[in-house]
């Protein structure tokens, strides 16, 4: 699968990059919202994992970009951030309502596996 | 007395400061259970990057904590004669395998010939410590794909000596610091910056306040960066 992650930390990016790629995915990261539009226009992704704090143009901008474009319409986004859920609740209905996000994950109790995991499933839907 | 600083709610500074440190702490706890995993995962665990994550973390808590120290003790201080020049070089050996972590280049020019300044060692490489280890974090998230690099400073203004971090990013300027403190109690206050709380920024500010010094967005020849302005003092260069 062709995974598009957008996370600005380095450190975790490299990571995360790791462990999808150990398991077969080709991965390409993103920083930034701008990297994002590029990379997607480069090769476009079978699923963007996403972290809404970004330098600059913060997550939800990008998915607004990113969906104003027809062949990225139908696209999965897993949304994965470090805002808990509690402070979530007004922004969670306006992504998963206008925006088209299916998943949120909370990261910091989200395990590398569980990330996994829910690619799998987004493969078998 | 209430723990609020006024009726309409408004946390105080010192709240704010604890808040964004522990947001902080929490990206180099998520790096290392994420590193671990991924070390069980594939049987050869990355430890120096859980050493040196680890170690940020550590470092971010000990500056926390001087600062607090550093503002209950303002009036009494022990201040000494420190050479600006070793306590850059000693905050780059501190900040080494973090801007390793991170990929970015970190450079040291000391060329320049400063005098001795009054101020509390400690204190000051604290907060030099504190800064580059914001920015080495917030330099790769702003994806530039080009080497990344940060240089520990000093040059002479007519404020002083200024003692800094200095990246090739024009975010860095006096409005980002302005907004940002204006945002302290913000999950990302400086956006333009960084992608965490740039608790690091704020400790470095905390620490400087209580020394009685200030924290400036300043430039060194076509760098963008935060430091700390001292006095040279004329008595301690005759001697």
């Amino acid at each position: 699968m062709k995974i598009l992650l957008i996370e600005p930390d380095r450190a975790l990016a490299k990571t995360y990059m790791e462990s999808l790629q150990q398991v077969g995915h080709h991965v390409q990261v993103a920083a930034t919202a701008q990297g994002a539009i590029q990379a997607a226009d480069a090769q476009t992704p079978d699923v963007v994992i996403l972290e809404l704090q970004l330098v600059g143009h913060s997550g939800v901008e990008f998915l607004y970009e990113f969906r104003s474009y027809t062949d990225w319409q139908h696209i999965p986004v897993i949304v994965q951030s470090g805002i808990p859920a509690t402070e979530f609740t007004s922004q969670w209905q306006l992504l998963q309502q206008s925006l088209g996000v299916s998943t949120y994950l909370y990261k910091p109790y989200t395990s590398l596996r569980q990330l996994q995991a829910q690619l799998n499933e987004l493969v078998l839907t | 007395m209430s723990a609020r600083e006024d009726q309409g709610g408004a946390p105080l500074l010192s709240q704010r400061l604890l808040l964004s440190v522990a947001e902080e702490l929490k990206l180099p706890l998520l790096q290392i259970a994420r590193q671990a995993e991924q070390g069980l995962l594939s049987g050869t665990p990355d430890l120096q990057s859980i050493q040196a994550t680890a170690d940020t973390a550590l470092h971010l808590l000990d500056n926390y904590a001087l600062a607090v120290h550093l503002a209950l003790e303002a009036d009494h201080l022990q201040n000494e004669a420190v050479s600006v020049s070793s306590v850059l070089y000693d905050a780059g050996h501190q900040l080494d395998a973090l801007a390793k972590a991170y990929d970015v280049e970190l450079q040291l020019n000391i060329s320049g010939r400063f005098g001795p300044v009054m101020a509390h060692r400690q204190g000051l490489q604290a907060a030099l410590v504190s800064l580059g280890a914001a920015l080495i974090e917030a330099l790769p998230a702003h994806g530039q794909p080009e080497q990344l690099r940060l240089q520990l400073a000093a040059h002479r203004s007519r404020y002083g000596i200024v003692a800094g971090v200095y990246a090739d990013t024009k975010q860095l300027s006096q409005l980002a610091i302005q907004r940002g403190r204006a945002l302290q109690a913000s999950r990302q206050p400086f956006m333009n910056l960084s992608h965490t709380t740039g608790a690091g920024v704020f400790v470095a500010d905390a620490i400087l306040q209580a020394m009685h010094l200030n924290l400036t967005a300043s430039r060194h020849h076509r760098l963008y960066g935060l430091g700390a302005v001292l006095q040279s003092n004329h008595q301690l260069q005759l001697v």
